[in-house]
């Protein structure tokens, strides 16, 4: 008897479509406010404006994109059906009027109960989505290191989501005996290294070995990338949160170990490649863990140095400009280049395997519209970067348009991908 | 490879059956174990591999080498088998197949 396939798990092509759908919907919107407010990007992070964008930035499109993927990834790589999928379209439909509604009232800093309202509803729907997905690990059988990097990725989720619903309603009905910016910086970091960089990690150990056909590689870097992230992200967040900055050190040093260890681990993988590959979407990928190394030393010297307030404030919106964009938006452009040509060859050109001749995945698309969105945005993160370092507005202002108009050409890349036909 | 005498035509036909990500076919890609045809009775047998078993074009593969064996002529029944012993590993790409990955 044949072996149960694993791609016969995976969820309905609607139900990812949705989710990619949306966050590409999310990053056109935030490629165009991070163009028009690329000038007045200056300060203490604590401003409308800036928790607006970062939101938008964060839950408008990365986290879409990252669900819809874990969809797709965790019942074909795990050999086992989403718990539920209907409650993954329930969690969505919450989802979306959630973020419209946090996000819009963020920017004007408009703090009545809706705003909390809303904050409770992104965090309801998130929980939905972290509880299917753990329901659905917990039924596998398959115990590898990506699944470890996958489920602590949803705890620290679960941990983020809980810390933002709290600090959404204290900011309408102050509750909490700490002060909410630090509060707030525990919430960022398990968010953003918490979930985005231990899902990022776990499964590129996955994606590359698949991608590259590079089977084999020796997983103990992988291993202590794994511990360090997690010591570290436990230090961290009690260092930021209480605050006691000899925690936040310890926490910071062991993240940076954890993100050596990573790449480490990603070049064992790579010297063990049987395709030699130029494409847009690796290239992306590299330059992604690449922002990842300069925001883990960046974070370690930010907790280390006293900086008066003005350098401490530009280099904090670097620090999160390389972190969200530059780092998870980088490996979620890079990815979506290889997953979605795959799964519109999957639903469309599929059934003609065996009959006639049909392009590859990688053909649905040529390569040069990839290299030149790589390119532009790549180069819109370096100048926006410096801008924000240097306080150079007309260089935030030219970043952040060559950066809009790299995220433009790569939903109309996806767009072409997704209206292919054979 | 283990092919019957009498199933160099189906080999051929499973040329035409590629892989969505490499451009690879499932021949150069190393993924075919056993290929045997029986005449008389036009029964062909396919033992193949995936190259993990999360392969998320598991299935695409499986009914492709289906579809075209069907279409060879003597071809009435067509059973394709999946194996994971042994375990598919880069060694079994052909000297085609590194070429066309770049790799020699």
């Amino acid at each position: 008897m044949n072996p149960v396939l694993a791609s016969r798990h995976a969820p309905s092509f609607a139900l990812i479509q949705a989710h990619f759908g949306a966050g590409l919907a999310g990053a056109c919107l935030f490629a165009a406010t991070l163009g028009a407010k690329a000038l007045s990007l200056e300060g203490h992070f604590f401003q409308g404006a800036f928790l607006g964008l970062v939101h938008l930035c964060v839950l408008g499109w990365l986290m879409p994109i990252a669900v819809g993927a874990m969809h797709q990834l965790v019942p074909v790589v795990f050999e086992v059906p989403v718990r539920s999928e209907r409650l993954a379209w329930t969690a969505l439909g919450l989802y979306v009027p959630g973020v419209a509604a946090l996000v819009a009232q963020m920017w004007t800093l408009h703090n009545g109960w809706t705003f909390a309202a809303a904050g409770v509803l992104v965090a309801a729907s998130l929980w939905l989505y972290a509880a299917n997905l753990l329901a659905t690990l917990a039924r596998t059988r398959t115990r590898t290191l990506t699944g470890c990097y996958v489920i602590a990725a949803l705890i620290w989720l679960l941990v983020a989501v809980t810390l933002g619903a709290g600090l959404a309603v204290h900011l309408h009905a102050p509750w909490l005996r700490i002060n909410h910016l630090q509060l707030l910086r525990v919430h960022a970091h398990t968010a953003g290294f918490g979930f985005f960089g231990l899902l990022i990690m776990g499964v590129a150990f996955r994606l590359l070995e698949m991608f590259l056909l590079a089977y084999g590689a020796d997983e103990r870097a992988g291993r202590i990338a794994f511990l360090a992230t997690n010591a570290g992200l436990v230090l961290v967040s009690f260092g930021l949160g209480l605050p006691a900055r000899a925690l936040t050190l310890a926490g910071a040093g062991a993240i940076t170990a954890g993100v050596i260890a990573f790449l480490v681990q990603v070049r064992l993988i790579w010297r063990r490649r049987t395709r030699r590959t130029g494409e847009a979407a690796q290239a992306l990928t590299l330059a992604s863990f690449a922002h990842l190394l300069v925001v883990a030393l960046l974070g370690a010297a930010l907790a280390l140095l006293d900086l008066e307030q003005e350098t401490l404030d530009r280099l904090t919106l670097a620090y999160g400009l390389l972190a969200l964009p530059g780092f998870v938006g980088s490996v979620v452009v890079g990815q979506l280049y290889k997953i979605l040509p795959f799964l519109v060859w999957l639903h469309r050109f599929a059934p003609y395997v065996g009959l006639k001749q049909v392009p590859s995945a990688g053909e649905i698309l040529p390569e040069g519209p990839r290299r030149l969105q790589a390119i532009a945005m790549q180069l819109g993160l370096a100048l926006l970067a410096v801008g924000l370092v240097a306080a150079l507005p007309w260089l935030r202002a030219a970043g952040a348009t060559i950066f809009a108009a790299s995220i433009l050409l790569a939903t109309r890349n996806f767009v072409r991908i997704l209206r292919s036909q054979p | 490879m283990k092919i019957d005498p009498n199933a160099w035509p189906l080999v051929d036909a499973l040329h035409d059956v590629h892989d969505p990500e490499t451009g690879l076919d499932v021949v150069d890609m190393g993924l075919v174990y056993e290929v045997a045809f029986r005449p008389e009775d036009g029964a062909a047998r396919v033992v193949m591999t995936l190259t993990t078993p999360a392969c998320p074009a598991g299935g695409v593969l499986l009914d492709g080498v289906e579809r075209r064996l069907r279409e060879v002529e003597g071809v009435r029944r067509v059973e394709v088998e999946l194996t994971f012993e042994p375990r598919w590993s880069t060694e079994r790409i052909s000297e085609a197949g590194r070429r066309a990955l770049g790799w020699s």
